[in-house]
């Protein structure tokens, strides 16, 4: 085998350009490969993290009053007793924000101390009512919810206080109260209101999914501000979401003149338009990728099967001198895994130095050299499979060709 | 060594068939040098690519050592042909990307020889043809007298029992040819058989003995040797062909 | 000449249609990346209003928060947005040919007495708004001066809206209600879409304009909160008022300077401003007022996405592999023929000859590339746009962008003769560089 690797080399050494361009070829391939599955894998974490609130079930409503004398009040409270009144329904509350759909104020920081002490934490603000827990689908996992008596009315500016009462996901709470048991701890808004945790809820993303505290999230007994539009969340039996829906957005849109709903939608297509940015990398990565791969795979096919043809009186000679059918597919195997060898270590350089400008330029995470690792064998694989056919021609060329051939 | 019987071979192709050989029966005993002419277009060629195991046959049989070789696996054709066969080629067929060392040692790789043994072999081929000093030149940076020399050194590297070479000095001036036979001399006296191809009657006349081929048979002997520049005058025209 | 080299190549090409189909295929997927990507790219960075660019300057100060800069990821640049006091001072100056203040509103529903209401944003600003960014009118025109200063109860609709509530008649003179008050519309726009939406990038990059124009001064006399804005200081927001006399950013400021001259007094009057006020206790972080034109803009704004950044270095290295991938095929088939090629020059062909023989071959490959690539991006722009759009209904969003420009083809053609010379250079030099006799020697 020894020999078999010089002449190989001896032979490529003759034709470097040609190798050295399928070889970078390769190299650039892996660095592409490897660099586009870590970002991928890491888009499809970020959109299957668990939102907490049960996406199957939920169905946003968003209404704005535009009349003169809207009466926001009264609305409110026919629309609850609507949405609440209808078959399939489990709970529903109105709401300043839609988990991972927007809103408005979405955003509140909390302090553990009033805020002169300590730096607070910002994080997702919803406003609910008694049935808030409920209609979102979120667990409780200590404390208790909302009562109907500490719903508060509408806020009439952006930023007031606080209400006296408020529920946090846990990992809100972990970070407010390390080694705490948060439940009955009082914190601190902006300004610096004290406000008591009454219950914990396990977990729930905020109102976008690209902020750093899509985990942290209060809910407050109130109910949410007219301007420029309001919420309501809307729960259903399994399999009822889509009916509701229907006859929701039939009834109301017509029900009330003095205000529009702007759309009806479910939480799942909340989170698909959340991570659309995402889905679209995802996809414009995976296909150029396999793009890449093919296109590689192809040249590699496509250079053997020409170095074969190129080499009929060489091959012919070879079996005249008592090469056996096997040593011939060796040997293309063998030049094909050498090119892909040198590709493949210039490619892990390349990818190294790819993923270290992502790195620098766009903060992502350093790659996990698992990827590297899987990357060069998938290569190598890749390699002998594109030369494997033009291989097997290569065994079939006649001995006598060495005899009959002119060139 | 070899024993040929009734060997026919018929090449077909789209439009006509071609009966290349037809009932050749010849033997070659082990270490003689024989050498085979013929016009062109009679068989000679296929005569030893069969005998060579390059190339299969219709009907007859075909023993090597005793053994008969028409039933053998491809593979197993393949290390007959590695161990015992050398082949002489008229183009020299030395691959241009390999330099001549390595040319020489292709066969012997294919024999799984360990590499200590493996240059000693090359080396002495390589001494033994007279390119010693140019093992490491490529094929294209020598003289077609050098070149074929250095295809000689592959063919006899592995100690074959039987060299076969057709045409070897086809491509070369007659001094060249002189000295390419001479070597075939040397190395038929050191007892390895060779069948040779020739159109030269001198260099035929060079051999133990000739054997005449026209229209895939072999003619009477005596005349083989003294009709040959005649049939060189008239080229392909004997050539038969049969629907 | 040229007709038999073109022959040459094409018999050559069609005695291997095998490798030649998948030269082809290697260039056009090469090209087709590219062109979709850079479009893409192109459409996202481009100056919208190129030809004022000299002219164009949106204002910013630091009035931010003493321990923490507004973005933390842009840690050198001021808030996009002004407070109220200090837009409503700036706007006193008139060093600005044309100046404006803005802000869209939180709430905005049009509607006519006759037709279903309908939300359409509306933005507060000043008469020079239309003027400035070159907005064309398709009936009537800007409000006066003196609209502006009294806070007139004028509005400017655009075309869709116009379309919506008045069926695309001339409705200039005529009444329509916004969040149920009355305005008299003056002017009803032409089509206007500047991409990216250079002159309100706080929400959205690539969002349609606004469907209505008020006068500025109507929006705080009628307490019309603004739909973005943000505050960094721990003060009672409780009136409208506080919120007027705030620290909280939520004016966009735009000014018109014809020259280098102004931009300097303009400059000067910022700073001079801010020194003032650092006085009374604002203005504590470093001295960071800015003038910044419509690229830097977008730029600082960060409207060209890291993810499109990536995808463009993709694209380059998906060119790259593709243009190797032709070079290396073209070169071991060049090389192949080196006994041709040797016959050739024997019998008399000149280097430069067997050279132009190689490349036309080459040539011909990179443009049956490129068109089948232009072909393929035109494809892969519409899958794109598919993939954008969020809702059929909206317009907006990626989707306007993603359509074949002629500037697509200009760089595709571009690409295609940057293969042709890349790819077929290399390869036809060295088929002419071969030496002759070596190869006509051996075998
Ligand atoms: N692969 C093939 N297919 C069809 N016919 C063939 C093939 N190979 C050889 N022949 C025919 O077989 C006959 C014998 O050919 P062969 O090559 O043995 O002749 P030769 O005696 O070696 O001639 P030369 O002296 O010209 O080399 C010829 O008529 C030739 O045309
Ligand atoms: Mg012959």
């Amino acid at each position: 085998m020894s020999g078999n690797i010089r002449q190989v080399v001896s032979a490529l050494r003759h034709n470097r350009i040609g190798a050295l361009l399928v070889a970078m070829q390769i190299a650039i391939t892996l660095a592409v490969l490897v660099n586009a599955v870590f970002i991928v894998k890491q888009r499809m974490e970020r959109t299957s993290r668990p939102t907490g609130f049960d996406v199957e079930n939920v169905i946003a409503i968003a209404s704005a009053g535009f009349a003169q004398d809207f009466d926001y009040v009264t609305t409110l409270r026919e629309d609850l007793a609507y949405l609440r009144s209808l078959p399939g329904v489990i709970a529903a509350t109105a709401s300043n924000s839609v988990p991972l759909g927007g809103g408005v104020g979405v955003m509140a920081s909390l302090a553990a101390r009033p805020n002169a002490e300590v730096h607070s934490l910002p994080g997702g603000y919803f406003e609910v009512d008694e049935q808030g827990i409920d209609a979102l689908g979120v667990r409780l996992v200590a404390g208790r919810g909302f009562e109907q008596s500490e719903v508060e009315p509408p806020a009439d500016s952006i930023t007031a206080r606080m209400p006296k009462q408020i529920i946090i996901t846990q990992a809100f709470a972990d970070e407010l109260f390390p080694n705490e048991n948060a439940l009955g701890k009082t914190v601190y808004d902006s300004v610096d209101t004290p406000v008591t945790v009454i219950g914990i809820i396990e977990h729930m993303q905020a109102a976008s999914a690209d902020v750093a505290y899509v985990d942290r999230v209060s809910l407050v007994p109130r109910q949410p501000s007219s301007v420029p539009k309001n919420f309501y969340l809307v729960r259903t039996e399994p399999q009822q979401r889509d009916v509701v829906m229907r006859m929701v957005e039939g009834r109301m849109s017509t029900s009330n003149p003095d205000r529009m709903i702007s759309w009806v939608r479910s939480l799942e297509e909340v989170r698909r338009r959340a991570y659309l940015a995402d889905r679209n990398m995802g996809i414009f990565l995976v296909t150029i990728t396999a793009l890449l791969l093919t296109l590689t795979a192809l040249s590699l096919f496509g250079l053997a099967t020409f170095n074969v043809n190129a080499r009929t009186k060489q091959i012919g000679t070879r079996r005249a001198l008592g090469a056996r059918r096997g040593d011939i597919v060796r040997y293309f195997l063998l030049e094909n895994w050498l090119i892909s060898t040198i590709g493949v270590v210039l490619g892990c350089v390349l990818t190294l130095a790819a993923s270290y400008w992502l790195t620098r330029k766009y903060g992502l995470p350093r790659l996990d050299l698992i990827y590297l690792a899987g990357g060069v064998v998938g290569l190598w694989v890749l390699g002998q499979i594109a030369a494997w056919q033009p291989a097997r021609a290569a065994a079939q060329v006649p001995p006598a060709v060495a005899t009959r051939r002119i060139a | 060594m070899i024993e040929m019987r009734n060997i026919n071979k018929v090449y077909r192709s789209e439009l006509v068939e071609t009966r290349a050989l037809r009932e050749l029966s010849q033997q070659v005993g082990a270490g003689e040098f024989v050498a085979i002419t013929g016009p062109s277009g009679s068989g000679k060629t296929t005569l030893l690519n069969i005998v060579g195991l390059l190339e299969t046959f219709d009907s007859g049989s075909l023993h090597f050592d005793g053994e008969d070789v028409s039933r053998l696996s491809d593979d197993a054709r393949s290390r007959l042909r590695n161990e015992k066969i050398g082949f002489i080629f008229q183009s020299f067929n030395l691959i241009p990307d390999l330099s001549i060392y390595d040319n020489v040692d292709v066969p012997l790789c294919y024999r799984g020889m360990k590499a200590g043994e493996r240059h000693r072999r090359i080396t002495s081929a390589l001494e033994l043809v007279g390119l010693g000093s140019r093992m490491r030149h490529l094929p294209s940076q020598l003289s077609g007298g050098q070149q074929q020399r250095a295809a000689i050194a592959r063919a006899i590297a592995g100690d074959p029992k039987l060299l076969l070479a057709d045409e070897p000095t086809g491509n070369l001036d007659s001094v060249m040819a002189g000295q390419v036979l001479d070597l075939l001399q040397q190395i038929n006296q050191s007892g390895t058989a060779i069948v040779m191809v020739t159109h030269d009657p001198h260099l035929a006349a060079r051999a133990q003995r000739s054997v005449h081929v026209v229209d895939g048979q072999i003619a009477p002997e005596e005349s083989g040797t003294l009709r040959a520049p005649a049939a060189l005058a008239m080229p392909e025209a004997r050539a038969r062909e049969t629907r | 000449m040229i007709r038999l080299y073109l022959r040459m190549a094409l018999k050559s090409l069609g005695q291997n249609p095998g490798l030649t189909a998948i030269m082809v295929a290697t260039v056009a997927l090469g090209i087709a990346a590219c062109v979709t990507v850079i479009t893409m790219f192109h459409a996202m960075s481009a100056d919208p209003i190129w030809w004022k660019s000299d002219r164009l300057y949106a204002v910013t100060l630091d009035s931010w928060d003493v321990n923490e800069p507004p973005d933390a990821a842009r840690p050198h640049l001021p808030p996009p947005r002004l407070t109220y006091r200090d837009a409503m001072h700036l706007l006193e100056s008139n060093i600005p040919e044309r100046k404006t203040v803005m802000y869209v509103a939180r709430t905005s529903i049009l509607s006519n007495a006759d037709r279903p209401p309908i939300a359409a944003e509306a933005r507060f600003t000043r008469g020079d708004f239309f003027p400035m960014f070159d907005v064309p009118f398709q009936y009537g025109g800007s409000w006066s001066v003196a609209d502006d200063t009294n806070a007139a109860p004028v509005i400017v609709l655009s075309k869709e809206v116009n379309e919506t509530l008045f069926g695309g008649d001339n409705s200039v003179g005529r009444i329509v209600r916004w969040n149920d008050r009355e305005f008299r519309i003056v002017g009803v726009l032409d089509t206007w879409e500047p991409q990216p939406k250079f002159y309100d990038l706080n929400r959205g990059h690539f969002e349609m304009p606004e469907g209505a124009y008020i006068p500025f001064r109507w929006g705080p006399q009628n307490k019309v909160t603004s739909a973005s804005g943000r505050c960094w200081k721990p003060e009672p927001l409780d009136s409208y008022e506080d919120i007027l006399g705030s620290e909280c950013t939520w004016q966009q400021m735009w000014v018109e300077l014809p020259d280098a001259a102004t931009r300097e007094r303009m400059q000067d009057l910022l700073d001079t401003y801010t020194t003032e006020q650092r006085k009374s206790g604002r203005f504590q972080r470093p001295q960071n007022n800015r003038l910044t034109n419509v690229p830097q803009w977008l730029i600082d704004q960060g409207v060209v996405q890291n993810d499109n950044r990536v995808l463009v270095g993709l694209a380059f290295a998906f060119l790259a592999v593709c243009l190797l991938n032709v070079v290396g095929l073209l070169l071991a088939k060049f090389l192949n023929a080196a006994k041709t090629i040797g016959i050739r020059r024997a019998l008399g062909a000149r280097k430069g000859q067997i050279f132009a023989q190689y490349f036309v071959e080459a040539a011909v490959v990179s443009t049956l590339g490129a068109a089948l690539g232009l072909a393929l991006g035109a494809l892969s722009l519409k899958g794109l746009s598919i993939m954008y759009t969020v809702d059929e209904a909206t317009r907006g969003g990626y989707r306007e962008l993603l359509h074949f420009d002629v500037s697509s083809v200009v760089v595709a053609i571009a690409l295609a003769a940057v293969a042709t010379v890349v790819g077929g250079f290399y390869p036809a030099w060295r088929a002419a560089r071969l030496p002759p006799a070596v190869y006509l020697k051996s075998q």
